[in-house]
């Protein structure tokens, strides 16, 4: 985003530069041709004056020259020819610079021609009257004619003069019109291009001074984060590194010394300095995977360890992706971290599962071993007191009889003991496969197994149907078993057992008497009887293991029954909950989770 | 013929045939080399049904019935094994290694008296070609 911005205010800036340049050599321009177009106008109006002055200077030679013509002819005095004389040469200079000062104007250049006629008429008609006064014949006719033809000839020379000089009057005006057009201009040509310059620097100004403050933004960002990544490295325990390939040089970043237990920047980041440091053992692996990278500019995970110079060993993990730098040269970006702390962690906790494993699995074989060994000698008593009974018994007096009797109602609670230890512990054995097993079908089993006890004590079972899910078979059956049996066992004196069997499906995501529900829905079957019951306040207690709330004379429990019951819902990763009133009957609700 | 380890056991066993008072030999083994060593003499009487504990030392009741069964000879006498657990992996395994019934030690004289006679009586023929895992193991 800033880079883009700053490369959008650079583009900017060149157009401001570059218009301001064309303008400056544009106004430049009309400037050169302004004052060229000035100075051109002074040069006219010189030059109108200079011709007056010329044409009032020939005017006044030929004034001069009568003069001295005329004090000639009365007196006859030749001192007073000497203007006469100087004439000729006078008005000759001044028709050269005229001339040359005509020379762009047609009109004056024929008057011009005309006025040097003029001249040299009346001086050729001077010379002619020097005759007349040289033979004192001034009275004489032709003497009078030549006479009246020099002042028609003198007059027509001043109107010729006196037309010259508004002719160039006329000029002049022009021309000082012109003048007084391009000066008007002039200033505020130069005004108004001097402001669109200014208004260009003040743009570039602002511009600049925008993105100024934008990089020096910019500049304080980078700056906090470079702050933060070197602080979070030193978090993280990570370390950054550079491999500049073109000049196969590398830098590091301080905290990878730190990692190596060194000062930062305190040696020079090369290969062989920090080869120094990677575990002898390591160290070929080390250096293949380093070519590798070399090769492929590209690093995947490896894992080394290095020896710090105070002897600690540490794990490394380091990884490394390639990059083009802003010069263009491919480079690869490396992260090391230090995992000594993961890695002993991990070491320490797979131990400690191992323990565990072995720990649960020597108390399973303890637990099926010992019912499984113990139901050998039980067998034999149990088979021995029936050889007594039977082929003994008349030897017996009524009380060693009876003794037998108790001895014999032991072994068969010592039996059933151990029948329930060893349900329970092959409960504990997790490789069980789940399939798609029928529930129906399960419970029809279970109540196969105590159909002699439904019959014995004429209890009524009804049922919802119920659905097919992903279960361990043989364990629901143990389940419903169980449940069933639990319930046919804690019937209330002269009352048929009736047990009901209802089936739902629910939700329980906010449902604050479980924890760890790992789906949404479950499914609900629940097993109500009308048996003694139990207390509500024992309701969690009866699933714990040879937990019984009951006199085992009345009633023959191991308290096994229902902790096989919590055990194979758990593994089923469901629940079973309780409910009981003394005397009204007991509600066990199973939840195992649908799919 | 048995093959058990456990005296009581062979006690009980050999009572129950004379309380039978059954036209049959019952002969005991204390081990199963004991057991092996006697079936693989020369001109040996096979019996109609052995009966096979499966934890014995020296030989335990799996590797007889392994043996058994890969030797011709022995390969057709009913076998019956008559052990104290009924676990499921030794039911499952005997299965598969081809015994063909399997008895759970009965906790009553009585009980054993009833499996013994009714196992001896098994027509073997007819018991094999319908043997399944669901009525493999013995129901008392």
């Amino acid at each position: 985003m800033p880079r883009r911005l700053l490369k959008h205010s650079g583009i900017l800036l060149k157009i401001i530069f570059f218009t301001s340049v064309f303008i400056i050599i544009v106004i430049g321009g009309f400037a050169y041709k302004q004052i060229s177009g000035l100075t051109d106008s002074t040069n006219v109006l010189i030059t109108t004056y200079r011709i007056n002055v010329e044409l009032e200077q020939v005017t006044s030679y030929l004034k001069d020259a009568e003069i001295g013509h005329r004090n000639y002819i009365v007196t006859k005095d030749n001192q007073y020819l000497e203007p006469y004389f100087n004439a000729r040469e006078n008005v000759n200079n001044s028709f050269a610079i005229l001339k040359e000062l005509t020379k762009q104007n047609e009109k004056q250049k024929q008057n011009l021609t005309e006025l040097n006629q003029l001249t040299d008429k009346l001086l050729t008609n001077f010379s002619e009257t020097y005759d007349f006064v040289e033979n004192d014949s001034t009275k004489s006719e032709g003497f009078k004619t030549l006479f009246f033809e020099e002042k028609i000839i003198m007059d027509s020379l001043k109107k010729k003069v006196a037309e010259m000089i508004r002719l160039e009057e006329v000029l002049l005006k022009e021309r000082q019109k012109e003048y007084r057009d391009n000066v008007k201009f002039t200033p505020l040509f130069f005004y108004l291009v001097i402001l669109t310059t200014i208004v260009l620097i003040i743009i570039a100004y602002f511009k600049i001074i925008n993105d100024f403050t934008r990089i020096k933004k910019f500049n304080e960002e980078l700056l906090i984060f470079k702050e933060s990544t070197s602080q979070s490295e030193i978090i993280s325990k990570q370390g950054n590194w550079i491999w500049h390939s073109e000049a196969n040089s590398f830098t590091y970043s301080d905290n990878l010394y730190r990692l190596l237990g060194e000062e930062p920047q305190s040696f020079n980041p090369t290969i062989n300095n920090f080869l120094k440091f990677v575990h002898p053992e390591d160290l070929d692996m080390f250096k293949e995977d380093l070519g590798n990278m070399m090769k492929d500019k590209d690093l995947p995970f490896i894992n080394y360890r290095i020896i710090q110079k105070n002897g600690n060993i540490k794990h490394f993990k380091t990884y490394g992706k390639s990059f083009y730098g802003s010069d263009g040269q491919k480079k690869v970006l490396g992260i090391t971290t230090d995992v000594t702390n993961e890695i002993e962690n991990l070491i320490t906790l797979e131990e400690r599962n191992l323990e565990l494993e072995r720990n649960n699995k020597e108390l399973s074989e303890f637990n099926y071993v010992a019912s499984h060994d113990l139901q050998e000698p039980l067998r034999k008593i149990q088979t021995f007191i029936s050889r007594l009974e039977e082929k003994e018994a008349e030897s017996f007096s009524n009380k060693g009889f009876q003794y037998l009797e108790r001895i014999k109602t032991a072994a068969d609670r010592m039996r059933s003991l151990i029948d329930d230890l060893l349900q329970f512990s092959r409960t504990n054995k997790p490789d069980k496969a789940f399939v798609f097993s029928d529930l129906n079908e399960l419970l029809e089993n279970a109540k196969q197994d105590v159909a002699e006890t439904i019959l014995d004590k004429k209890a009524t079972i009804t049922s919802d149907v119920l659905p097919s899910i992903q279960a361990i078979p043989f364990q629901i059956q143990q389940l419903f078993l169980n449940l069933l049996s639990n319930s046919l066992k804690y019937s209330r004196e002269g009352v048929s057992p009736i047990i009901t069997i209802t089936y739902s499906k629910v939700k329980l995501d906010d449902d604050q008497r479980f924890k760890d529900i790992t789906k949404i829905y479950y499914h609900k079957i629940v097993f109500t009887d009308n048996g003694i019951g139990f207390e509500q306040k024992y309701a969690n207690k009866i699933f714990d293991l040879f937990s019984r709330l009951h006199n085992k004379s009345n009633y023959s429990g191991t308290g096994v029954g229902l902790a096989i019951c919590k055990k194979i819902t758990d593994n089923h990763n469901g629940f079973i909950l309780a409910e009981g009133k003394l005397n009204q009957g007991a509600v066990f609700t199973v939840y195992l989770p649908a799919n | 013929m048995l093959a058990d380890d456990d005296e009581d056991d062979r006690l009980f066993f050999t009572d129950a045939f004379e309380e039978l008072k059954m036209n049959t030999k019952v002969r005991t083994f204390n081990d199963g080399v004991e057991l092996m060593d006697y079936l693989n003499t020369e001109d040996v009487i096979l019996p109609n049904v052995l009966f096979l504990d499966l934890n014995m030392p020296k030989k335990n009741g799996i590797v007889c019935l392994k043996e058994m069964k890969s030797n011709q000879k022995l390969s057709d006498i009913a076998i019956a094994i008559y052990s104290t657990s009924a676990s499921e992996e030794d039911i499952e395994e005997t299965f598969v290694l081809g015994a063909n019934i399997y008895i759970k030690k009965p906790n009553d004289f009585n009980k054993l008296k009833k499996v013994l006679s009714d196992v001896v009586s098994i027509n073997w023929q007819y018991h094999t070609n319908g043997l399944n895992k669901d009525n493999f193991l013995l129901r008392i």
